[in-house]
Order: structure tokens, then sequence, then C-alpha cells
């Protein structure tokens, strides 16, 4: 580097007195800062010059003299030259090293002449350095000295026109005359040496030598000077802006070169120094060329019958201020793989949209994918046409329409043209690539359009549709309505708090005041500017926010129009949090504004978010998302598309009394919350209803804007307000049912009518009052009404009116709680009661009975009979219950049909099998301890299953037995033709058994359960009935009879 | 005659050098190589090279016939060069082994693409 830097600093040397424009100071600073920067070579070399311009020709000895010195005064680069070749042969070495410095001397000696030279001006130069060679042996170095000085002192502006020929090459060629002789002579054994070295060598030594020799040629002073030192001047020429043809530019440009270049060196050269046009199609410096002279004459001269330029009708001076304005260069964004282009030259893709896929690495030309226009050869006419003229190629004709390359139709006429792989799906054909359809091509950027590309969104989905899964092709249409607009640069409003981050006030913020074009004036609101109001460029501002900002996303990116809050910032990226779908994107904040409104935006065209729309005949859907091109719809189905507002047919009206039925059949209208039935259980508000499907709005999740939809029969109503009941859509029968009211606590449900027939059961009951004023006492029930009870108190004699619902009913003897309603059981004993006529103490073991009963029914219902009910429809239960109970009831005659025509249905079956089979012989059987056997043999049928039983004939054998019993003991008991009628009444004859034979089988076998229940209970109980007349043996063997078979029979059952 | 006149209908085949943005038509980088760079670029007979360090993409033609007066040419940092035809901008970038040699050599590579400017 030490020479380079020796060098520069002669060029610096040279600088100053060639400086034909030495005007701005600060130049001259910059000069005495590199010389003081310099080594003490600088003035060596320096002082070496002026002595060598005063001897102009020095001999040999002399030279030699100061190639030592120089040698001496630049170890540095003398070891590092012999570094270089220590790779070199060691033999070689010491000439080779010779030889070299020798050259480099040679090379530097040239260098120096030229510095000298350089240092006499031009034109003076040539004629000096003839007189000098004149003139060898005179002195004259005072004559040179004071010339030189002379120079310095006039200055450049009388010594410009010899300037002009202070150029390198004359230089050069000057000094090569100038040594002529001692250059042959090296020259020859240079040759020599290098003949002697093999061709690597050469190359190595060239290049050493050349390599070294180029940073001196100019470079030095160029890259040094800042260009804000470079600013023009009143010494510098001018500029005129000529005015031109415009897109013509160029070629005046060349016209002027040629004219420059044919009249070099004659007498009439042309006088301007330089000439330039920024033109360009979409230049806003075309239609004019920019000369610079000295004089606007000289242009006149210059331009003086060139083509297309008209420099006599409208010339303007450009002012100084405004000349580097006219170079300025503005650097063309890189192109980056994925950015969308327009394609200009293949004229047959003129302007269609391409997308880049690669870049070369000096970003001159780029790949890029298009949709290709192919024909197959389908125009593939004959090269004359029918006028017989040639067909001249590059004239477009109409051009085929944009679709994706197939193999099948190239394959059809240009099978030889086409080679490919179809694993990979890449073609080539007629000479062009394809690729998953598309042209695959390198081109030029030049022939490529890549500023305000605006693709559209049909455009881009063409290029989406043909990737090979789905999932891409929302992405890139998303992509597509970002690009829309792409191209405006950062759009600053006045009230933006802006931060500088590049430049000199990086680091300001403020807040915008005023935007002008690219300047930006901002308010400065913190650090040591506070307060200032400074005028910035646009470039090198960015917006800034703080976290929890309300912003919203104005362009640039895909995210367009959403609406958030900042929760995030890294340098210019900003992530929000956006209101619409609670999602976090990451925009750049030049794309971002601060947001006074909330949500994005809600509607696009008619079709607003949540709108039912029709796609087609078949489907419809709701809006889930409203893009700026598009809107995304949840269809019927359940799958959501993007769609252009053009698709869809139109916007469904919302119907306000669309009706639907849930799965249990209630009514369910728009605004009631359903939940699903299985599935997710999602809950959700129903927005919409279209036939079966139902559109619901949940705010649990933000999928789809929270919308699903599901069947309308697949949801069950949950809010208190969407439960129609269509049980309940007409008045409240169950309200209105006085039956109901009598017995409140029956489940209301299930067949309250029967139950509540004849007197109310609570007529004649012990009863502890529960609550009130009278709570504790003991009392009994005289007379009821639907709700209410007459009470008379054993305590205090009197009788009181008492709510229903406060009364427990007490057993008269143990002073247990009973349940009245509840069964036949205790009815039986009630009855029985109210059949004997009365409290009779014959009548205690009635009751007793009943009691004795009661437990056993206690068991059964609470264990066995509950589920074994509940297995039937639990509406049956009770009329079989009643049934069984009813059969032997005195009101049974309007009650029969009841029981049998029932459809409690079930057990339609059962019944009868109830009535016939077991209850008929048990209670005789028990009812007689003779019956007995019977009886066994109807507990063997149990055992043994019901064919035994059914068949058994238990039956007609307990009934051959009994029935000479029953029908005494039946007739004695309750006289009542209604009584017979079902049970013992076709007992009598035939019957009976018909019954137990036709029923048992089905009947016991169906529902075992039920049999074996009712086995006992009839015959408990019908003993304690029939017996109506011998009451104490009933019971007894009731009490018996009813557990035992009872157990069996569940057990049987379970 | 004219050595750096290029006809119109030759225009399309003219190219900028990266370095010092002297444009010339792709035959004569070849015959000749860059009059300013060749020392360092070695663009002569190599069509390699030339396609690396040449840009057919420039703007701005400048025909410099002082480049020691003209203050266009110091502007654009042209003064040391030969006198011809330049380019205001040149876009494309160096390769980088170029890029490197150049640095070795001690010469400042002024882009000419417009990204040095934003430097000033």
């Amino acid at each position: 580097m030490a020479s380079n830097s020796w060098q520069f600093a002669g060029a610096d040397d040279e600088s100053d007195d060639d400086n034909f424009n030495p005007a701005p100071a600060d130049m001259s600073d910059e000069e005495n800062n590199d010389n003081d920067e310099e080594t003490t070579h600088n003035h060596r070399p320096a002082g070496k010059t002026v002595r060598q311009a005063s001897s102009p020709v020095p001999d040999e000895e002399e030279e030699e003299e100061e190639h030592d010195e120089e040698e001496d005064a630049r170890p540095a680069k003398r070891s590092r030259r012999d570094h270089h070749d220590d790779d070199e042969d060691e033999e070689q070495d010491e000439e080779e090293n010779e030889e070299i410095d020798e050259e480099e001397e040679e090379d530097e000696e040239e260098e120096e002449d030229e510095e000298d030279e350089d240092d006499v001006h031009g034109g003076n130069r040539r004629k000096r350095r003839n007189k000098d060679r004149r003139a060898a042996f005179f002195d004259i170095e005072a004559e040179v000295d004071d010339e030189d000085e002379g120079e310095d002192e006039v200055g450049d502006g009388e010594e410009i026109e010899d300037f002009i020929d202070n150029a390198h090459p004359d230089d050069i060629a000057d000094s090569g005359r100038l040594n002529d002789d001692r250059r042959h002579r090296e020259l020859d054994r240079r040759r020599e040496m290098e003949a002697s070295l093999d061709a690597e060598k050469q190359a190595e030594i060239l290049r050493e030598r050349y390599g070294k020799r180029a940073p001196a040629r100019g470079y030095g002073d160029m890259a040094i000077v800042p260009r804000r030192l470079l600013l023009p001047s009143v010494e510098d020429p001018s500029i005129w802006a000529v005015r031109c043809k415009e897109g013509k530019e160029r070629e005046v440009i060349f016209s002027i070169m040629r004219r420059i270049e044919e009249r070099m060196g004659t007498k009439n050269e042309v006088p301007i120094t330089a000439a330039f046009e920024r033109g360009g199609i979409n230049s806003v410096m075309k239609g004019y060329i920019y000369v610079e002279a000295q004089r606007q004459n000289d242009i006149l001269v210059a331009l003086d019958g060139i083509l297309n330029v008209y420099p006599r009708s409208n010339m303007h001076l450009v002012e100084i201020k405004d000349m580097p304005d006219l170079l300025r260069v503005i650097k063309t964004p890189n192109l980056e793989p994925g950015a969308w282009v327009r394609l200009k030259k293949p004229a047959k893709h003129a302007g269609d949209l391409a997308q880049v896929i690669d870049v070369t690495e000096n970003g001159l030309e780029a790949r890029v994918r298009f949709i290709p226009r192919l024909d197959y050869g389908v125009r593939d006419d004959p090269v004359f046409q029918a006028d017989g003229k040639r067909k001249r190629p590059g004239v477009p004709g109409p051009r085929p329409p944009q679709r994706l390359f197939s193999e099948a139709e190239a394959r059809k006429r240009h099978p030889r043209y086409l080679q490919g792989n179809p694993q990979t799906n890449s073609w080539n054909y007629n000479g062009d690539d394809f690729e998953n359809g598309f042209q695959v091509k390198d081109i030029k950027i030049q022939q490529l359009e890549v500023k305000n590309v605006n693709p559209t969104l049909e455009e881009v989905t063409k290029f989406a549709s043909g990737a090979e899964d789905g999932t891409e092709n929302l992405d890139l249409k998303a992509l597509a309505a970002t690009l829309k607009d792409s191209a405006k640069s950062v759009a600053y409003v006045p009230g933006d708090i802006i931060e500088v981050y590049e430049g000199e006030q990086q680091g300001v913020i403020g807040k915008a005041t005023n935007v002008q074009g690219d300047i930006v004036t901002l308010q400065v609101t913190e650090g040591d500017l506070a307060g200032r109001t400074i005028d910035v460029p646009n470039k090198g501002l960015r917006k800034r926010f703080r976290i929890g900002d309300h912003v919203k996303v104005i362009g640039g990116s895909r995210f367009r129009d959403e609406v958030g809050m900042v929760v995030k910032i890294v340098d210019d990226r900003v992530t929000l949090l956006t209101d619409q779908t609670n999602t976090e994107i990451t925009v750049f904040s030049k794309d971002l504004r601060e947001a006074s409104d909330i949500g994005g935006q809600g509607s696009l065209g008619q079709y607003s978010l949540l709108d039912l729309v029709q796609l087609d005949a078949t489907t419809v859907g709701c809006i889930v998302k409203v893009d700026r091109e598009s809107v995304v719809v949840l269809d019927q189905n359940g799958d959501t598309k993007q769609v252009q507002p053009s698709q869809i047919t139109n916007k469904l009206p919302k119907r306000k009394f669309a009706v639907a039925a849930d799965r249990n059949g209630s009514e369910i209208r728009l605004d009631d919350v359903v939940r699903e039935y299985g599935g997710q259980q999602r809950q959700g508000k129903i927005i919409h209803i279209h036939r079966s499907y139902i559109f619901l709005h949940t705010t649990t999740t933000n999928e789809n804007a929270g919308v699903f939809v599901t069947r309308a029969n697949s949801v069950t109503t949950v809010a208190a307000k969407g439960g129609r009941n269509t049980a309940t859509a007409g008045p409240d029968l169950s309200a209105m049912n006085p039956a109901l009211k009598r017995n409140p606590t029956a489940s209301g449900k299930q067949m309250p009518a029967p139950r509540t027939f004849g007197p109310d059961r609570a007529i004649n009951q012990t009863v502890v009052i529960r609550r009130g004023g009278y709570k504790g006492l003991l009392g009994i029930v005289k007379d009821t009404t639907d709700t209410h009870a007459r009470v008379e108190l054993h305590s205090r004699g009197k009788i009181i009116t008492i709510p229903k619902a406060d009364l427990s009913f007490k057993d008269k003897v143990t002073g247990k709680t009973i349940d009245i309603n509840q069964r036949g059981g205790s009815r039986g004993g009630f009855g029985g009661g109210g059949r004997g006529g009365g409290e009779f103490g014959s009548r205690t073991p009635m009751a007793s009975g009943g009691s004795d009963r009661t437990p056993a029914w206690g068991s059964s219902r609470s264990t066995a009979r509950t589920p074994a009910w509940n297995r039937d429809a639990g509406g049956s239960r009770t009329p079989a219950w009643n049934d069984g109970s009813r059969t032997v009831n005195p009101y049974d005659g309007s009650r029969t049909p009841y029981g049998g025509a029932t459809a409690y249905g079930g057990i339609g079956s059962r019944t009868p099998a109830w009535h016939s089979g077991s209850r008929t012989p048990a209670p005789d059987s028990f009812g007689h301890g003779s019956k007995t056997p019977a009886w066994s043999a109807g507990s063997d049928s149990w055992g043994s299953k019901t064919p035994g039983y059914g068949a058994s004939a238990p039956t007609p054998g307990a009934s051959g037995d009994a029935w000479g019993y029953t029908p005494g003991a039946s007739g004695g008991g309750n006289s009542s033709s209604a009584y017979d009628a079902p049970t013992p009444g076709g007992g009598l004859s035939a019957p009976t058994p018909g019954a137990a034979l036709n029923a048992p089988t089905p009947g016991a076998y169906s529902a075992p359960t039920p049999a074996a229940v009712s086995a006992p209970t009839p015959g408990a109980w019908q003993g304690g009935w029939g017996s109506g007349g011998d009451a104490v043996s009933a019971p007894t063997p009731g009490a018996l009879g009813a557990p035992t078979p009872g157990a069996p029979g569940y057990a049987d059952d379970d | 005659m004219s050595e750096n006149y290029v006809a119109p209908g030759q225009q399309r085949y003219l190219r900028a050098c990266m370095v010092c943005s002297i444009v010339m038509t792709y035959a004569r980088f070849r015959d000749e190589g860059c009059p300013n760079c060749e020392d360092f670029l070695h663009l002569q007979g190599s069509p390699d090279q030339i396609d690396s360090c040449t840009s057919q993409v420039f703007e701005g033609i400048i025909t410099i016939a002082n480049p020691q007066k003209s203050w266009v040419a110091k502007w654009q940092r042209l003064d040391g060069y030969v006198k011809g035809v330049y380019a205001t901008k040149v876009s494309g970038q160096l390769p980088d082994d170029v890029r490197t040699t150049l640095e070795d050599d001690g010469i400042q590579y002024i882009p000419r693409d417009g990204s040095a400017t934003e430097a000033d």
C-alpha cells in the first residue's frame, strides 16, 4: 500500500496544481489532511518532482541514484514484493527480484514522469519538452520554476484551453518517448527473462505488475472526496436543459458523442464538456437533454444540426443548486422471489402477470413463472400465407388465451418437441420450460415491469389454483388482495407520531405537522430538540407506536383493514392483536395508523358479517369474514370458502319468524340459545335458520367468527326463553286439571286421573300436621277438597282446615308414616275398612293386615318393583296397579275398561296375566288352607317358569278348587257384579282358565317381573280383600304369600 | 471516425460497466475490455466476466467530452476516466469475488446502482 499512498499523494499534489476549480476551501483542507496523513514518502517524491522538473532529462547515473534512494525509502514495499516471490524458484529469486524491482522502479519512474509532466500544464508541456530536448544542456531551471510559479499564480482560468490535453494516455506516450533508449534495452532484457519463466509465473508476474498499477490510475482521488465537497460552484461549467424529442434522448446523446469525436483535434472542436439525458418512459425529465458547457453559445454550436434536439426553441439554464439533482440516482429495490411482476418482452405475454421464482446474483435476470399462452400448434399455419407472402415474424396474431400447460395437448401435435418428467411435472416443449403447468423462463429485469404491478385477485387466483394442495389457495388469494396498491409509498399524515431511524436526525421523535411530497415536517416532542420543528425526508422515517395503542392496518400488508391493539414492537415490526379474530399479526409500522374505530371492516358492498347468502341453488352460507375483495363464507355443510361478491347469488333476508324444531320437537326460533346434542355440545345463539340447518353464533370460540352450523334436529334448546315446548304451546292443561290439583303429590304426567278416582283416600286417615300453628298435632281427616283437608284434631276436638301438603299420614296403629296415595295396599286396607263400613275391631286386623302388607309392599316397591316398573313405560304402571287394585275395587264397573283397554299397553298382555294367572288362584289358595297345594303348584310353576305356570294349571287346578270357594268369598265379600266381570266372573266358568292359559305364556315370559309381582300382590291382598268376610285368615297368608313368590319373581327378573 | 458512437440499431447491445459505468456495446467490451477497469476486471475476451461485471440495465446516458473539466464527470466520479459515454445509473451488483478483488487492490468501489448515494 505504501506505493499506493505514495501515488495518491502525488496525485493530490497534482490535483493541487491542476485544480481548475479550486473554489471550496474545504477542498484544500481535505488535501492538507491527506498530506498530513501520508508518511514521509509524500514529501520526498514531491520534492523529487520538483527536482525532476528542473532537470527533465536526467542522465542514467542520476536516475540510478534516485532508484537507490527510492528503494531505501520503500522497504515496506520491497519486503512485500519479496514475500510475494517466496514461492518462486530460489535460483531465480534474486534475479527476479532485481528484475522486478527494476521494472517496478521503471513503472514508478514513468509515473513520476507523468506526475512531473502533470505538474506542468498541458500544451506548455509539450512545447517545453521539445525545447528541453533541444536545450538539454542549457540551464533552464530558473525559467521553468518561474513558469511553474507563474502558472500557479495565474490560476486555472486562463489555462483551461490547454487543460484538455492533460490526459493520461498522452502522458504515458510522452514518457515512453522520453526514455526511449533505456526502455528498449529494458524491454529486451525483460523479454528474455520472461521467456525463461513458465507461463504461470509469467501470469503471476503480470498480474502482480498490473494489479499494482491499477490503483494508481485515477482511483485514488476519486474515491476519497466525499460528494458534498463536489457540489458545483460558479467556477464549474453551467448546465442547460435543451428540449428534444421524447424518446430520442439517448440517440441525441450518441449523436453528440459522435460529433465530439469527429471534430476532436480539429479547430472547431465541440466546445461542450458533457451532455446527458435522464429519459425513460416514466421519467419526469424526459423530453430534455442536459448539456454542460461554459457558455450558452457553445451549446448552440455543438448541437447545431443534430436531429431531434431543439436548442434554438427551448433552452433553460439549470441553477447551480439544482445541478446535483439532475444526476440523482434512486436505487431500484431488488426483486425478491415471490414478488409479482408483469412481463414486457415476449410480445405474446406482454402485460401478463408473472411471479418471480429466483433472481440471479447480479440482480439482472429473474426466473419467473407465468401462465403460458400456447395454442399447441393449432394455428401453426404454413409459413406462406394464403396471399403467398411470407408471414412476417414477430407480428403477433391474436394471442392464445392463458391456460396452464397441458401435456396431453402438447403430445397430440408435437410429441417430438415434448420432453420432460411426469413425476416432477416439468416439461420442455418447443424449447420452453414448464413446471406444474406454468411456463418458467429467465427474463432480464428490464423486460419486467416491477413497479405498479397491481395484480388483480383474478390473476393471482389463477396462479393459486395451480398449486397442488388447496391450502395454498387461500394464502395466495389473500396475498393478491395485499398487493393491491402496494406500490403506494408510505403516507404520513399530520398527527402521526414519527421516529427518524436513519440519517443525521436519527432517533428524533416528533409529531408530523405537515407533509409535502417527500418532506415531512416534524414537531419534535422528545430529546434535545424538543419543541423544534424540523423537516426530514420521507425515507428514514417510521411511525412510532406504543404498546397498547389501538391501530389499524392501512396498506401493504395482507392484513389490511384489520384493527387491533399493539402488543409488541420490534424495530419497525409491530405485532397486534386483532379485534375481530383475536389473533396476533405482525406488520410493518408503516402499514399502521392509529385507529379510532373498533373492529374490522364489517361489510363488503351489500354483504356484511354474519349475513346469510345464497351461493348456488343448493348452497347457502353465512359470512364469517369480510376481506377487502372477498368474503369468507361458512356454508351449510360446515365448509368455509372464500368467495368474491360476484359469486354470491343473493343475500337471504333474515326471516324473523323462521321456526324449526329441535330434537325434542321443541320449537326454536332466531336468537334462541341451543346446545348441540352430542358431539362437542357447542352452545350458541341461532342467527339463521335455513331449512333444516341452523347457523349458530357463539362467543366461546373465534373460529369462523364464532359461527358454526348444525342441523336443527341435533340441538336442544337450553334457554328458558327459547324453551317453547310444543306440549305446552296451548293452555296449560295440567293447571286446569282439577284432578291433578287434587293430588299434587302424584307425578302429574303419569295417568293421574284414575288414581284420583273415588273418594279421597285421605279421608279418615290419621294425620300429623307438619307445618303451621298446629304443627305436630295428630288428627283424623274428616273431609277434603282438592287441596285442603279438614282435620279433626285429637287434642282439641275441633276441626280445622289445612292444606293437604301440610299433612303427614300416619298409620293408625303403628304411627308410621304412610303414603296413602301410593298403593292399593293401603287403599285395600283402607278400602276394606271402608267397605267394612267403619272402624271396627274386626277391622283392625284388616288394617294391620294392611300394615303388615305395607312392609312387604314397601320392600317390593322400593327395590324390585320400582325398577320393574321403570322397565316398562312409566305410564303403564299406574294403571296396571290400578287395574290390580281396581279389579277388586267396587267401582270397577267403569274402570275395567280402563284397565283393559288402556294403552298402557306393553302391559296389555300382562294385565290379563295378572288378573287371571296369579291373582285368581293365589287368593284362593291362600284364602283357604286347603288351597295351599294349589298355590304351591303355582309356586312350582313359578320356579319352573312360565310354561309350567302358564300351563299349570295351577290356575285351573286352583280355580277348580278355588272356585267353589272364591265365588263364595267374593260373592260374600262384595257382591258387585262389576267385580265379577273381570276376574271371577270369567273365572266362574271358563274365563279364568282361559285367561290363565292364554295370558301366562306371553305374559309371564315377556314380563316375569310383573307377573311375579302381580302374583303376590293380588294374592296378598285379594286374600285380604276377598276375605272381606273372613278377615282373619286372609291377612296372614297374604302376608306370607306375598313375599314368598315375590322374591323368586324378582330374582328371576334380574 | 467516432468509436464511441453507437447506432440506434445497435443500442440494444449496449452494456454498462458496473465499476466505472462506461457504456459500450458487448462486442467492444469483448474486443477491447473496459477502458478504465480492464486492469482488474479483465473483461477482454471473457464473455463470462462481461456478463457478471457489466449490466445491460442502465439509465441516463452521459457523454463526457472532457472528463477533467466537466462537473458532471466530477460528480459522477468519472474525472479520472477516458472520455466516452457513461451511464448515471447501472443496475446490478458486482459478484462478490470481484468485489473482494477490488478491495484487495485497494480500489474503492462505488456502486453505480444508486445505493452509494444513500450513504452520502
